[in-house]
């Protein structure tokens, strides 16, 4: 009697802890697109015959180890096969299986259907930032990490979004079928945002595709979910949804912006004008690698400050920022960076921790190498 | 003939009774089971083909 009691009152502990665990969050999120809601119900009405099926079964396998065991003199019953009861207990699995495959295979199918896109975006992942490219706008940006290294390392308190910010989210207009077109440049990485119900990976030399179709304002966010090295949990993924008007106000701007930057590809550059620029650059896209004081990580991330061969060899230093090192952890930057932003950092990286070259690079001269490189 | 496709059928399931287990292994004829089994097995396929094209539409 006591055996029942004690799996009894297990039985209901289990029971009453579903509500206390889909209350706190534990649970997958509803989302907001029809799909996410779509993806959520099939995931509850699959549990709930998971449980059901767990209650009949070990009900009875519970119950019979109770009623018919040795003590009070159960005796094994010795008959070898039982054509329609294993018919039976084939048979309803079959169905249960068939039964959630109908719905499944419907809603797996509306998320491959990426046809009729309102908005074609290609996103690329990056060791260890996403880049986004609004196709057919001309707007492209990069999306890195927006926690601060102090609150990383602990010096300072953790904010809210602690490793779930970025410096620029992605837009995206409500209402609108939005086309994701995934692929990386370097590992595999996966773009995920669990109230998006996206979670797709980005492999290099393959372009995956998914969709989505927000119905609701507001902020999104999500995290590489595919392990991709030292910074993996440093990649976040934010979403920024936005009523059709603002973001056609946000297209605008970014299009001013993008032709702000190319204006300032031909004007002279000063030395603290450059440095200045050169340490928001380092900070948001080197300093993960090669650390805010240059000292590096070697030997996979060599130190920056104290560099002599880098030093002696501005033409080499500039290379290596543009085209990255080829087999080694350093990525090509001449997709992620614009003139000014590789200027910048190169002249920074020439002239901060002790570093005294002395020596700046224009970046009117890195977009006539650029130039050059893409003829 | 009749026999091996309903063994082959029953094997699909994955059940079988033991009588007719024990009258199949008498058989002198071993081929007539592979025969009826790549029958049996090119219907299915066909069938969920068919099933996936009507779906897909």
């Amino acid at each position: 009697m006591r055996t029942l009691l004690v799996w009894m009152a297990g039985g209901l502990t289990s029971a009453a802890l579903t509500p206390v665990a889909l209350a706190n969050g534990w649970n997958m999120p509803v989302g907001v697109t029809a799909l996410s809601r779509d993806i959520y119900s099939l995931h509850m009405i699959i549990f709930w015959i998971c449980v059901v099926i767990g209650v009949i079964v070990f009900g009875a396998m519970f119950y019979s180890l109770f009623r018919y065991r040795h003590s009070r003199g159960a005796k094994a019953a010795t008959f070898h096969e039982h054509t329609s009861v294993e018919v039976i207990w084939t048979a309803i699995p079959l169905l249960i299986l068939v039964g959630m495959a109908v719905p499944a295979t419907a809603t797996l199918k509306n998320m491959y259907d990426t046809s009729e896109a309102d908005l074609d975006i290609m996103v690329t992942g990056q060791q260890w930032r996403w880049r986004y490219e609004y196709l057919g706008e001309d707007v492209a940006f990069t999306s890195n990490l927006g926690t601060s290294r102090e609150q990383i390392s602990g010096a300072d308190e953790k904010g809210e979004h602690y490793l779930l910010e970025v410096d620029e989210p992605l837009v995206l207009p409500v209402g609108q079928k939005v086309r994701l077109l995934l692929t990386s440049d370097d590992v595999i990485h996966s773009w995920w945002v669990p109230d998006l119900a996206v979670k797709q990976d980005a492999i290099p030399g393959f372009v995956n595709e998914n969709w989505v179709r927000i119905e609701e304002p507001g902020i999104y966010r999500g995290q590489c979910a595919e392990l991709c090295g030292k910074d993996h949990a440093f990649m976040p993924v934010v979403v920024e949804a936005v009523e059709q008007e603002r973001f056609d106000e946000w297209l605008v701007e970014r299009k001013q912006a993008a032709a702000q930057a190319a204006a300032g590809v031909d004007r002279e550059w000063s030395m603290e004008e450059l440095m200045e620029r050169g340490e928001q650059v380092y900070g948001a896209v080197c300093a993960s690698c090669h650390q805010p004081d240059g000292s590096g990580n070697p030997p996979v991330f060599p130190a920056l400050a104290g560099n002599q061969p880098m030093l002696d060899d501005l033409d080499w230093h500039v290379d290596t920022v543009v085209n990255g090192v080829s087999g080694a952890a350093m990525p090509a930057f001449r997709s992620t960076l614009n003139a000014v932003e590789i200027a910048a950092v190169v002249t920074y990286e020439r002239n901060a921790w002790g570093n005294e070259s002395g020596d700046s690079v224009q970046p009117s001269e890195i977009a006539e190498r650029l130039a050059d490189q893409s003829e | 003939m009749w026999q091996a496709i309903k063994s082959v059928l029953a094997a699909f399931l994955g059940v079988q009774k033991d009588s007719r287990r024990r009258e199949d292994f008498a058989s002198e004829r071993p081929g007539i089971f592979i025969v009826a089994g790549l029958l049996v097995g090119l219907v299915f396929v066909v069938l969920v083909a068919l099933v996936a094209v009507m779906a897909a539409r």
